[in-house]
C-alpha cells in the first residue's frame, strides 16, 4: 500500500477536451455549422468554466446558491451535483464521484438553431442565453440540448437554464455557483485572457481536461479536471430513488414534481 | 457484461440523481401552440435574457476594480445558524423589502474563507477581492454552503411561532392560544391553576437558594435546582442563559445537546489533552499534514467546523501533498474518486473502533513507530530546552497497587520523601537515562517502558510507566484478534500503521461523531492516542487545538459581564449525577453504615462525566437523585436526538403530575417542545446577537458577532422590544427580581454601574470588552460603516457604550467579528497556538475514577471493550447476532441537519433517506434495490427504503441523520382555534434514534442506553433485524 489507491485514469485512450478547444481562436460572430450569427455580449471574451472535480467536495453549495439567485423554481435546476458510487475495477476500492453539470455553453451549441424564434442564442463571449421577450416555451431547445440543462419555468413559461449568471459576469462579479463553490473546484474566467486563471490552469492541465459528450460534436466550454472518462457519456447508473416513503412506508412522491 | 463493469457503477444514489436534471420537459406541442400567438404564456420577466435573477448588489469597474454599491441593497456581516459550525457570513437584503436575497462568506472570517483578509482591509477593499476583478473572488474564496443559502428561508416559515404561545389541550395535544408576553411572564412566575389541571408551581415559589431540597440529602443543593435548563448548544447567546440559570436563579442544572451529539469522542480527547473539565479536542493542520487518517468521521461530508475542513481537504488532496485514509461504516462524499490515489476509503464495523486503534498502537508499540525522543521528555523543563511547547506523562509511573492510599495516581516526590504533598513541588516521578528515580521537572528524559518496585513512605509497591500500561492494554489482543473484530484485514491494519507511523509528526487521526457507540469514549481516547504517540500535537502538519476567541463576557477591560451584585454560585448534585463521586453521598454512606454493599448505586454516577442533558431529563422525571418541577428548554430538541428516549419520555412528560411547568424558547415548534406549556418566540438567524468562537482547528483566534441585520419578525414585549430568548430571561430575570438583572447589574470600568434591560445592554458591552482587548482596534470608517450595513445600529451603540468605544466597537460590527492575522497561525515548525498542558498516555483522573456499578476502578489508559451496557454485560449477550444480525449506524448527511428538514432547498435535492445495506446482506435477508424493508430494533421498528450497494461494511446498516421528523412543520397545529397544516414531506424518511432502546441492566426506571464513562447516547451499532414489506 505505498500508493493508497492506483491510478485510475492511465490505460484507456482519453476523449479530451482538447478538441473542444480547437476552434477557440478562430471563432467571431459569424455563424459556424448552423449557427446563427452571434450577438450582443463582450466580443472580446470567450467565457468558459473549469471544474476541477478533485476538488468537489459534493457540498450542493453551488446547486442551492444557484436556485437562489436565479430563482429556479422548486424542483428544477440550472445546476446539481450528481454522485456516483464508483468502483475501481482493479483493487475494489468504492468512492464517490461527484460530477458538477449545468449548460456547457458549447461552441457548437444544438439548442440554438432549433429556436423557432430565435430567442436562444449565443452572445458574443460564448454565453448561451433565452430571450425571455421572445421565447414561446416550446421546449425545442430543451429536447434538443444533450446534457439536459434546460427545463421550461413554470412560472415564466420560458425555457430557462444556465446563464454562467452573465448578470454579474457583466458587472465584474463572480457567478453564484463559482463564489459559493466550498472546495474551489469552480473556475470561471475569459478564455481570450491568456492570464486569466482558467486559462492558466487549461494550459497546465491541458492534456488531462475532458468535456461531456464530446462525440455530439458541440465543443462544450465547461471542462472537467480529474474526470473518469466513463462518465463523459450518460453513464449506466442504476438510478437514484426519487420514490419518497413517508414513515408508514406509504409512498409520497417527489414533493416539487408537480412541474 | 463482465464483472468489473457490472460493479462500476452503483448508482447516482446520494444526491442530484439523473433524472431531476431532466426533469424539465414536458407538453412542447401544446404550447407550441399557444406561444406562436399569443408570445409566451407565462408572467412576464423582469430582465429578457437574466430573467428573475437577483440584481447584483455591487458592480466592479474591470480596469480600475473601483467598487460602486447597488443602493436598493445591503450587506451586513453576521453568524449562521444552519448548524453548530456557526460560520461568519455575508448578507445581502433588499432594503426597500427587508428581505434577505442571499448569503456568502464572509472574507474576514476563518470559518468561511480560504485565507481570510486583515481585519484592516476597508470593506470596499474586501469586496473587490470578493469579485472577478482579476479572478481575485476565486483565488480566495469566501462561501456559504447549501444549507447555509438554504436556510434563510427560516425567517419567511409559515412554520415560525411568531406569538408567545399557551397550550389550550392537555401537553402534546398541538392545540395552543396566542397570549401576551406579559401574561406568559405573569403566569410562569407565580403559578396557580394555570390549564384547569389543579395547581402548578411557579418560578417564584421555586427560587429558593436556601432551602434543601431534600434534606436527607443535603449535597443535592437547594430547591432552585429543581429548575432544569437546557439548550441545544451556544449560539453565541449562552452566557446571558447561563448568567440567569447559574448566577441568578441559583439552579445547578444546565444541559445541551453535547451528549446526544459527540460526547464519547469530546470526553476521549478530554483523557489525552488532560482536560475532562471543558474536553478540549484538535483537528488537523489540513493544509500541512501529510497523512491524515479519519476514524468515524468524514471531513467535508459533514462535521465541525464543516465547510473549513471541507475547503481545506479539498484543497490539500488536490494541490497540497495530503494523503488520507477514511475509516467508515459508510461510504461518504469525503473518499473522492476524482482525487483517486491522495484517498481511501475502509470500511468497520459500527462499534469496534476501539479494535481498530488498539491495533494500530499495538503496531506502534511493538514496531517503535512512535516519536520516541519526544516522548521520553518528562517535563516542563525538559520541553522547553528540547524547544518542544509541551510534553506527555509517558514516561511518569502509576501506583499499581490496589491497596496503596494513592493507588492509580502517579507517584510523585512526596511518594518517596522528596517533597510535601499537594505543594508545587511535588512533582511526578520518572525513571531517568541513568534508571534512577528522579523528578519529572529535573529528568532529562524518562525511560518510557518501567514496571519495578519502588519504596515509597508506605512502604515497597508497583509502578508501572504510562507508556508500559498502554502497552499492556494494548497487547491483550492479537491484530489478527482485533482484526476480526472490527472486520478490516490484520494486514490492511498493519499496512496503515506502518504508513501512519512513516510520516512522523506530519501524520494525524482524527475522529469524532462515529464515536456515538457502546464503546465510545475508549475508542476515541484509542484514536487521539495514535497523535500522541506519533508526536503530532503542536505540530505545523500535526493536530491543532486552534486559536480560541476573544472573550466579550468575562470580567472583560471595559464592563465586568461576569460578575454583578448578589450573584449566586449554583451548588449541589447535578441532576445527571456527574462530576460528583457517588462515594461522597449520603446514599453511599449510609449503605456502607447499615452494612450492605454500596455497589451497584441505584443508577451510575459518573464521576469524570460533565452535566449530561441525557440523564438529566429521565433522572429530574423519575426522582433520582431528585425531581425537577420547572423545565425552560431554548432550542433544545433532545427527542429527536437522543436514541430511544421518545418512547421512554414522552408518557412522562405528558403527564403535568411529572413536571409542573415546561416553557420552551424556539422559533419552531419540534419534536420536544410539543409538550411544553407556554412557547417563547424566539428570534431565528440574522435576527440574533451574539458572540461566538470558532471550532477546534481553526488556527487563529477569532469571535463572530451576531447581531440582527433584519428586524425579528415575532411579537414584541410591551416595551417595544422583540420577544426573543435574550429579553426573556432579561424579563423573567426582573420579574423574578433576581440579581444581575434590572438597574445597576453591568460595572463600567470606570466604576459605573449600568442597567440590563435589554439585549443590546449585554451584547453591546460584550462587543466593548472584544473591541478594546489586547490592542484596541480602530474606529471603524464612515465608509466601512456605509459598506457594511451598520448604519442602523450607530444609534443603539452610540447610545448604550462610551464615545471612546464606540468607533471600535463598530469596527467590530463592519467586519462581523474580531480576527486575528493570518500570520498567528504558525511560529516556525510550530503551531501559533500551543495546547501547554502534559498529554495523557495515562489520565490519573480516569483511572482513580470508580464505576459506580462494579465499585471497580477505571481503566486509565486506552483499552479494548465490546459495546457494553451499565452492569459490564456485554450488548451481545442481551441481543444476539443470531436473532440481530445487523448494527445500524448513522452518519450526517453533508445537507440536511437535526433541524433542517424545514428547508425547501435541501429536501429539493435530497428528499428523504434511504438507508444502506450491502448487497451481501441484502441477499441474505431477501432484500433488494428499492425494497420498501422494516428495520426492528430492540426498542423500536421503522419502515425505509433499502439503498442496496458496497457503499457499507458488511453486516451493518446506514441511515443518513436528519430525517423522519414528526414536527418542524410535520403536523398540524391549532393556533388561535385555526389549524397550521402539516406537511408530509418533512416527515419523510427515519430516524435512527427511533430504534434506540432501554439499557435492559439499569433497573433506576427507565434509561436510554448510554456509554458507561462519559454517559454519551449511543447511536452507533444498534442490534437490528431487518425484512422486506411485501404490501403497505
Amino acid at each position: 500500500m505505498d500508493k493508497i489507491r492506483r491510478a485510475l485514469l492511465g490505460q484507456i485512450a482519453k476523449l479530451t477536451a482538447g478538441a473542444a478547444l480547437v476552434p477557440l481562436s478562430s471563432v467571431a460572430s459569424a455563424g459556424i455549422n448552423d449557427q446563427p450569427p452571434r450577438r450582443e455580449g463582450d466580443p472580446d471574451k470567450r467565457y468558459a468554466m473549469l471544474i476541477d472535480l478533485r476538488a468537489c467536495i459534493g457540498c450542493q453549495a453551488c446547486t442551492v446558491s444557484c436556485h437562489i439567485e436565479n430563482e429556479a423554481p422548486l424542483g428544477n435546476f440550472r445546476t446539481i451535483v450528481s454522485q456516483y458510487e464508483v468502483e475501481h475495477e482493479e483493487t475494489g476500492d468504492v468512492a464517490t464521484f461527484m460530477l458538477p453539470r449545468l449548460c456547457n455553453h458549447c461552441e457548437n451549441p444544438p439548442c440554438v438553431p432549433v429556436c423557432p424564434v430565435q430567442a436562444t442564442f449565443q452572445r458574443q463571449d460564448g454565453i448561451v442565453v433565452v430571450d425571455n421577450d421572445a421565447c414561446v416555451g416550446c421546449a425545442y431547445c430543451v429536447q434538443a440540448c444533450p446534457y439536459d440543462a434546460r427545463f421550461i419555468n413554470e412560472h415564466t413559461q420560458t425555457a430557462d437554464k444556465c446563464t454562467f449568471c452573465a448578470h454579474r459576469l457583466d458587472v465584474g462579479l463572480l457567478p453564484a455557483c463559482v463564489e459559493s463553490c466550498v472546495g474551489g473546484a469552480r473556475i470561471i474566467g475569459d478564455l481570450r485572457d491568456p492570464e486569466s486563471q482558467i486559462s492558466r490552469m487549461i494550459k497546465e492541465h491541458y492534456n488531462e481536461l475532458m468535456v461531456l459528450k464530446p462525440e455530439m460534436g458541440t465543443s462544450p466550454h465547461v471542462f472537467y479536471l480529474g474526470m473518469d472518462e466513463r462518465f463523459v457519456s450518460r453513464p449506466d447508473a442504476k438510478p437514484a430513488i426519487w420514490d419518497v416513503r413517508d414513515q408508514q412506508g406509504e409512498e409520497v412522491g417527489y414533493e416539487f414534481s408537480g412541474h | 457484461m463482465d464483472k468489473n463493469r457490472r460493479n462500476f457503477l452503483k448508482g447516482a444514489a446520494a444526491a442530484g440523481g439523473a433524472a431531476t436534471f431532466a426533469a424539465g420537459y414536458s407538453g412542447p406541442l401544446e404550447k407550441m401552440g399557444k406561444g406562436l400567438v399569443n408570445g409566451t404564456s407565462g408572467v412576464a420577466t423582469s430582465d429578457r435574457l437574466h430573467g428573475n435573477s437577483l440584481a447584483p448588489e455591487y458592480s466592479v469597474d474591470p480596469v480600475t476594480g473601483e467598487v460602486s454599491l447597488n443602493p436598493d441593497q445591503r450587506i451586513a456581516f453576521t453568524v449562521c445558524y444552519g448548524c453548530t459550525t456557526k460560520c461568519g457570513v455575508r448578507v445581502r437584503i433588499d432594503n426597500n423589502e427587508e428581505k434577505v436575497l442571499r448569503v456568502s462568506g464572509n472574507p474576514y472570517h476563518p470559518l468561511s474563507s480560504d485565507e481570510h483578509l486583515d481585519e484592516s482591509t476597508p470593506v470596499m477593499d474586501a469586496f473587490r477581492r470578493m469579485s472577478s476583478f482579476q479572478d481575485q473572488g476565486q483565488l480566495n474564496r469566501s462561501t456559504a454552503c447549501a444549507r447555509g443559502n438554504a436556510a434563510m428561508s427560516q425567517l419567511t416559515s409559515d412554520q415560525r411561532v411568531l406569538n408567545c404561545l399557551k397550550r389550550t389541550g392537555p401537553r402534546g395535544s398541538n392545540q395552543w392560544e396566542s397570549i401576551p408576553f406579559e401574561q406568559l411572564l405573569d403566569e410562569i412566575v407565580a403559578g396557580g391553576d394555570l390549564f384547569g389541571e389543579g395547581e402548578v408551581e411557579g418560578l417564584r415559589s421555586i427560587r429558593d437558594i436556601e432551602t434543601p431540597l431534600d434534606p436527607d440529602n443535603p449535597e443535592y443543593g437547594p430547591k432552585s435546582n429543581q429548575l432544569l435548563m437546557m439548550e441545544a448548544t451556544d449560539y453565541g447567546r449562552g452566557a446571558l442563559l447561563k448568567r440567569f440559570a447559574f448566577n441568578a436563579f441559583g439552579t445547578r442544572n444546565y444541559g445541551h445537546h453535547g451528549a446526544y451529539c459527540g460526547l464519547a469522542f469530546r470526553m476521549g480527547s478530554g483523557a489525552v489533552m488532560n482536560d475532562l473539565a471543558k474536553n478540549a479536542h484538535v483537528k488537523p493542520d489540513y493544509a500541512n499534514v501529510e497523512f491524515a487518517l479519519f476514524i468515524g468521521t468524514a471531513p467535508s461530508q459533514a462535521g465541525n467546523p464543516f465547510k473549513r475542513q471541507g475547503r481545506l481537504l479539498a484543497q490539500a488532496r488536490t494541490t497540497g501533498n495530503m494523503e488520507y485514509v477514511l475509516v467508515d461504516p459508510a461510504l461518504t462524499a469525503a473518499a473522492s474518486h476524482s482525487a483517486g490515489e491522495r484517498n481511501r476509503w475502509i470500511s468497520i464495523l459500527p462499534g469496534t473502533d476501539t479494535a481498530l486503534a488498539m491495533a494500530l498502537i499495538r503496531w506502534m508499540l511493538v514496531n517503535e513507530g512512535y516519536a520516541k525522543d519526544y516522548l521520553r521528555i518528562p517535563g516542563n523543563r525538559a520541553a522547553e530546552r528540547a524547544g518542544e511547547p509541551g510534553h506527555s506523562n509517558a514516561t511518569h509511573l502509576v501506583i499499581e497497587d490496589d491497596n496503596h492510599p494513592r493507588a492509580g495516581y502517579f507517584l510523585r516526590l512526596s511518594d518517596i520523601g522528596q517533597a510535601d504533598a499537594d505543594t508545587d513541588n511535588d512533582h511526578p516521578v520518572v525513571v531517568n537515562g541513568v534508571g534512577e528515580l528522579e523528578s519529572s521537572e529535573q529528568a532529562e528524559r524518562g525511560e518510557l517502558f518501567v514496571e519495578r518496585t519502588v519504596e515509597t513512605i508506605d512502604g515497597p509497591v508497583t509502578v508501572r510507566s504510562s507508556l508500559f500500561k498502554l502497552r499492556q492494554e494494548a497487547m491483550r489482543h492479537s491484530i489478527e484478534d482485533y482484526a476480526d473484530i472490527c472486520g478490516i484485514e490484520a494486514d490492511v491494519i498493519r499496512n496503515l500503521a506502518r504508513r501512519f507511523a512513516s510520516f512522523g509528526r506530519k501524520a494525524a487521526a482524527d475522529t469524532h461523531g462515529g464515536m456515538m457507540s457502546g464503546v465510545g469514549f475508549y475508542a476515541s481516547y484509542a484514536i487521539n492516542m495514535l497523535n500522541l504517540l506519533a508526536g503530532s500535537f503542536n505540530q505545523k502538519g500535526g493536530v491543532a487545538k486552534g486559536g480560541g476567541s476573544f472573550n466579550g463576557v468575562g470580567t472583560g477591560p471595559r464592563y465586568n459581564l461576569a460578575d454583578f451584585p448578589g450573584k449566586v454560585g449554583p451548588k449541589g448534585v447535578f441532576l445527571s449525577r456527574t462530576r460528583f463521586p457517588y462515594e461522597k453521598t449520603s446514599e453511599y454512606k449510609r449503605r456502607v453504615e447499615a452494612g450492605e454493599s454500596p455497589y451497584p448505586a441505584k443508577a451510575p454516577w459518573r464521576s469524570v462525566a460533565p452535566p449530561i442533558l441525557t440523564e438529566h431529563l429521565l433522572s429530574g422525571l423519575e426522582g433520582y437523585p431528585y425531581k425537577i418541577k420547572a423545565m425552560i428548554g431554548v432550542m433544545a430538541n433532545p427527542m429527536y436526538g437522543q436514541a430511544g428516549l421518545t418512547s421512554l419520555l414522552a408518557e412522562r412528560l405528558k403527564d403535568p403530575k411529572n413536571i409542573g411547568l415546561y416553557v420552551a424558547v424556539d422559533g419552531f415548534i419540534n419534536e420536544t417542545n410539543r409538550f411544553a406549556d407556554y412557547i417563547v418566540p424566539d428570534s431565528v438567524m440574522y435576527e440574533v446577537w451574539g458572540f461566538t468562537g470558532a471550532w477546534s482547528g481553526t488556527l487563529t483566534k477569532m469571535t463572530t458577532a451576531c447581531w440582527p441585520v433584519v428586524e425579528p419578525r415575532q411579537a414584541k414585549t410591551a416595551a417595544g422590544e422583540p420577544v426573543c430568548m435574550d429579553n426573556f430571561f432579561i424579563e423573567l430575570g426582573k420579574r423574578l427580581e433576581l440579581p444581575g438583572f434590572g438597574d445597576n447589574v453591568i460595572k463600567g470600568a470606570d466604576g459605573k454601574m449600568h442597567g440590563l434591560h435589554r439585549a443590546e445592554d449585554f451584547y453591546l458591552r460584550a462587543a466593548a470588552n472584544i473591541a478594546m482587548s489586547g490592542t484596541p482596534l480602530p474606529a471603524a470608517s464612515e465608509e466601512d460603516i456605509a459598506a457594511s450595513g451598520i448604519a442602523r445600529l450607530l444609534g443603539r451603540i452610540r447610545s448604550t457604550v462610551t464615545e471612546d468605544e464606540a468607533g471600535p466597537v463598530a469596527h467590530v460590527y463592519t467586519r462581523g467579528g474580531r480576527f486575528e492575522t493570518m500570520e498567528k497561525a504558525y511560529d516556525g515548525e510550530k503551531l501559533g497556538h500551543a495546547w501547554a498542558r502534559p498529554l495523557c498516555v495515562y489520565n490519573e483522573t480516569v483511572g482513580t475514577a470508580i464505576d459506580s456499578y462494579s465499585g471497580q476502578r477505571l481503566v486509565g489508559t486506552p483499552t479494548h471493550h465490546a459495546p457494553r451496557f451499565w452492569d459490564g454485560s456485554l450488548l451481545r449477550e442481551h441481543y444476539p447476532e443470531s436473532e440481530w444480525p445487523l448494527l445500524a449506524f448513522s452518519f450526517k448527511s453533508n445537507l440536511m441537519n437535526s433541524y433542517a428538514i424545514g428547508l425547501e432547498r435541501l429536501r429539493m435535492i435530497k428528499p428523504y433517506n434511504p438507508v444502506l445495506l450491502h448487497h451481501n446482506d441484502a441477499r441474505k435477508f431477501g432484500v433488494s434495490h428499492g425494497d420498501t424493508i422494516s428495520i426492528e430494533s430492540p426498542g423500536g421498528k421503522v419502515l425505509a427504503l433499502a439503498l442496496v450497494g458496497d457503499n457499507v461494511h458488511e453486516g451493518a446498516i446506514g441511515i443518513e441523520h436528519g430525517y423522519g421528523h414528526r414536527e418542524l412543520g410535520a403536523a398540524s397545529h391549532i393556533i388561535d382555534g385555526e389549524e397550521r397544516a402539516g406537511n408530509p414531506y418533512l416527515g419523510a424518511g427515519i430516524n435512527i434514534n427511533d430504534l434506540g432502546f432501554s439499557d435492559p441492566t439499569r433497573n433506576d426506571g427507565a434509561a436510554t442506553w448510554l456509554e458507561n464513562v462519559s454517559g454519551a447516547s449511543v447511536r452507533q451499532g444498534l442490534p437490528v433485524r431487518v425484512s422486506v414489506v411485501e404490501a403497505i
